[in-house]
């Protein structure tokens, strides 16, 4: 039996889909799919899956991805990126089905554009005259405060007339993991910027050693 | 990418995966290239408009033609209503996100009365007026279906056309004359005429309605040459001819039915005095088991659903269900697909039944007994024994079943409080027998739920004659109840009496209702149907403002002789065949299944012939 990566986009509608939401989507779509999927032996069985790092609602990707297991004996992987393309719900796209070659805690950093409406470029030049942008950071061990300004000094901002865009390399670790959202909060609160005018696309994920994770 | 605006309301609201579209099995045209453009509105939310088969049938029924497409659109909760109407976000379709006025029709399903003002909801949000004479021609045909449109008299006046029974082909028919109307640029009154020749259709606007003096409707005529004087419903005489839909619109985030579900059966031979749908449906057509299981399956194979659901009104009625259910479980299993009938009858239900349903999954057993005592059963005319409850509860407590919900109603003609202790009677004879069966499962306990409903009596049953009791009836009754019930094993439910009350005034409302409906609506009243949004004081303020006594639609006995709001809609059963029930019903005596003997209700005109070949034994 290998383990299978099935890398996949989710942009525009699906962006709005919980992780909650998208895990019965995919057991839909696998099962629909008819690919040989193994399933978990329970009293219910099930597509067995398991989603990395997961995504807040909203937020849009390009580099989403969930593990499945096959024992399949030399799988045709294009024609499962074929065949699961095809019934997809609107903005998801599978971009590679390839077998595991990294295990997903060798996952440290994650990438992010965020775009706003030109208009907003004053608001967000702001960020960068503050020197400090403490948030705060609720976790399942309680409340801790986060400065920003260690893993966000400023913000290079990209205007092309239409929007304004920067990037981001937040930590995305079992230890620390930051939410872009975090920032955009903060930008609201602090620098007028609404976070609801902004989009959050996930580009990447890197490991400690900023190799790009496959 | 989406609309700025619409994504900063997404980005501010709860769930906002309700108000994006793009599920699996959603149908996308290309808006340049159709002719005829329907938004299909459920005016509730997302989640329950996703539950409701008739809009899957009939989504995939209007795209299958290719130069029409159909769309759909639902209330937004709360916090998107707020949103929409701050950033001047027009109500729009899931899959086009287009504003409703963009549209050639406009169609709102009526599926219970309590989503009335969530309709003017809709509108006002599309910025479309409210009363059809108040529209122009530029503005889309607003109609309505379901089975509120039996006696949709309080929203009558906003609504263009009303379609009376099955949509399989009215629907479509009204259709291709928007197309035909398009292409021939007739007005809108000449298009009117063309769709009102169409079987089941009502237009609101061709009849004239007068009324005495103590508010009791005098007469309801046609206003028009060449329009009946009753409308008579339209059917689909056979369902064969109509396969299940096989696609559905998979939503993703969870709708309250979320499930593969096909509709085995249409109509109900039992003729349960107070059930609505059971006299407007009639009457009863099956499909074939052969037809049935490969919808199931395609249905299966394409939305990948896990749990397929046989629904009707009565599915263990069919009568080759022990042989579908057998196809169904030649692939279900491998499938992992479970299988639910959700509405068994205590009468019927066998340790078969119970074997060929609950191959992977167990599921939770409901039955509907009604009424606490044997003569209220008989009142209300179903048959249903304790000796069959105690038969089925026993099947079920044998094979490990635990708990079981018992759905009654309280406010029924006749009933005493006697009655109601009854209720409490039955339950803990369930549990009694629960706890004498050598069988249970080893070591838990047993939990019996009665699920208690308000008694609304509805127009086009036996019962539309009888007064709904008041609030504080039903209160005083359910009190009683609780006083009655002495187990912890016994959990029990009821209903809020005031949101019964407005929706009895609305099933038997007339026309008069109207402008009352787009008051409250102002005052701020929508979702009645649910109770964290239910204002009832603003609802009675308002109708005194305007000079409506409520009570008079739903709390006063209706003459046997009476014009009712309702009388020019004919569902295929006579008036003569309502009050001999009725006077049956007075008397506790029983009526029997129509595939057994034939009750002459005048429902088989309908289908021009017989509804069952009584030579064979159908049962």
């Amino acid at each position: 039996m290998i383990t299978v990566r099935i890398s996949f986009e989710k942009k525009n509608e699906a962006s709005y889909i919980s992780l909650l939401d998208m895990q019965r989507v995919m057991q839909r779509v696998l099962k629909r799919s008819g690919l040989p999927v193994w399933h978990t032996l329970g009293f219910n069985p099930h597509i067995y899956m398991t989603f990395a790092c997961p995504l807040s609602l909203g937020q849009e990707s390009e580099c989403e991805c969930v593990d499945v297991k096959t024992e399949a004996e030399a799988p045709d992987f294009a024609q499962w990126q074929t065949a699961l393309n095809a019934i997809m719900p609107a903005g998801i796209r599978v971009t590679r089905v390839a077998p595991v070659e990294m295990k997903a805690d060798r996952i440290a950093y994650a990438c992010y554009r965020v775009s706003y409406p030109a208009q907003f470029a004053e608001q967000l030049e702001r960020y960068n005259a503050l020197d400090t942008a403490p948030v705060e950071k609720k976790s399942k061990r309680g409340k801790k405060v986060v400065e920003l300004k260690t893993y966000v000094p400023r913000l290079e901002l990209e205007n092309d007339g239409e929007q304004v865009h920067f990037d981001l390399c937040l930590p995305a670790a079992q230890e620390l993991t930051l939410n872009p959202a975090l920032l955009t909060a903060f930008l609201e609160e602090n620098c007028g910027a609404a976070a609801a005018n902004a989009n959050i696309l996930r580009t990447c994920f890197l490991t400690a050693e900023k190799q790009l994770f496959a | 990418m989406f609309d700025p605006k619409l994504k900063e309301a997404l980005g501010r609201v709860q769930k906002p995966g309700r108000y994006t579209g793009g599920e699996p099995g959603s149908v996308y045209k290309d808006k340049e290239k159709v002719d005829v453009r329907f938004a299909f509105c459920f005016p509730d939310t997302y989640e329950v408009g996703m539950s409701f088969l008739g809009e899957k049938i009939l989504y995939e029924l209007l795209n299958r033609h290719e130069n029409w497409w159909c769309e759909r659109a639902f209330m937004p909760w709360l916090d998107m209503k707020a949103e929409m109407e701050r950033l001047d976000l027009p109500l729009y379709t899931m899959e086009s996100k287009d504003p409703l006025t963009a549209f050639d029709a406009v169609g709102f399903t009526l599926q219970y009365e309590l989503s009335y003002t969530n309709i003017l909801a809709m509108l006002d949000l599309a910025h479309i007026p409210f009363y059809a004479k108040d529209r122009d021609d530029s503005c889309p045909l607003i109609v309505a279906g379901g089975p509120c449109a039996c006696n949709a008299e309080p929203i009558a006046d906003f609504f263009d056309v009303i379609q009376l029974g099955e949509g399989e082909n009215q629907l479509p028919g009204i259709c291709a004359e928007i197309e035909k109307a398009k292409k021939t640029g007739i007005s809108k009154k000449e298009l009117l005429r063309n769709i009102a020749k169409i079987p089941g259709v009502y237009i609101p606007a061709f009849y004239d309605v007068e009324y005495y003096e103590d508010g009791r409707v005098k007469s309801i005529t046609p206003n028009q040459p060449g329009i009946p004087a009753r409308v008579t419903k339209a059917i689909i005489r056979d369902l064969n001819e109509f396969a299940p839909p096989t696609n559905f619109v998979v939503p993703m985030v969870g709708a309250i039915q979320d499930r593969a579900s096909i509709e085995v059966l249409r109509g109900c031979v039992r003729g349960c005095r107070f059930c609505q749908a059971g006299f407007l449906y009639r009457p009863m057509r099956q499909r074939d088991a052969s037809l049935l299981n490969k919808a199931a399956q395609d249905l299966c194979a394409n939305t990948g659903y896990e749990e397929l659901s046989l629904s009707s009104l009565s599915t263990s009625d069919h009568s080759q269900l022990e042989e579908l259910l057998d196809d169904l479980n030649e692939w279900a299993p491998k499938e992992h697909v479970s299988l639910s009938l959700p509405s068994l009858r205590v009468d019927n239900f066998s340790q078969s039944l119970i074997e060929k349903t609950t191959k992977v999954r167990k599921s939770g057993l409901t039955f509907a007994a009604e009424a606490g005592t044997q003569r209220l059963r008989n009142v209300i005319n179903k048959n249903v024994t304790w000796n069959e409850i105690e038969k089925t509860c026993t099947i079920a407590f044998n094979a490990g079943y635990t708990s079981v919900k018992l759905y009654f109603m309280m406010g029924l003609p006749t009933e005493t409080m006697e009655d109601i202790e009854g209720i409490a009677e039955t339950a803990q004879k369930v549990v009694d027998l629960y706890y004498s069966n050598p069988n249970h499962a080893k070591g838990r306990g047993v939990q019996v739920t009665i699920s208690c409903a308000c008694f609304v009596p509805k127009p086009h049953t036996p019962f539309e004659f009888v007064p709904m009791d008041t609030a504080e009836t039903l209160q005083a009754k359910q009190k009683h109840l609780l006083e009655s019930v002495h187990s912890r094993k016994i959990k029990v439910n009821y209903h809020d009496s005031t949101t019964s009350f407005l929706e009895g005034v609305f099933a038997k409302g007339d026309r008069r209702l109207a402008p009352v409906i787009v008051e409250a609506y102002k005052r701020g009243c929508y979702f009645d149907g649910w109770e964290e949004c239910f204002k009832y004081d603003t609802w009675i303020q308002t109708f005194a403002d305007l000079g409506i006594d409520p009570a008079f639609y739903c709390q006063r006995p209706i003459g046997l002789e009476e014009v009712t709001p309702w009388s020019h809609m004919d569902y295929g059963v006579t008036h003569e065949y309502l009050v001999r029930e009725y006077n049956k019903a007075l008397a506790a005596q029983t009526t029997p299944p129509c595939n057994r003997v034939c009750n002459a209700c005048g429902a088989n005109h309908l289908l021009g012939g017989p509804c069952f070949d009584y030579s064979k034994n159908l049962v």
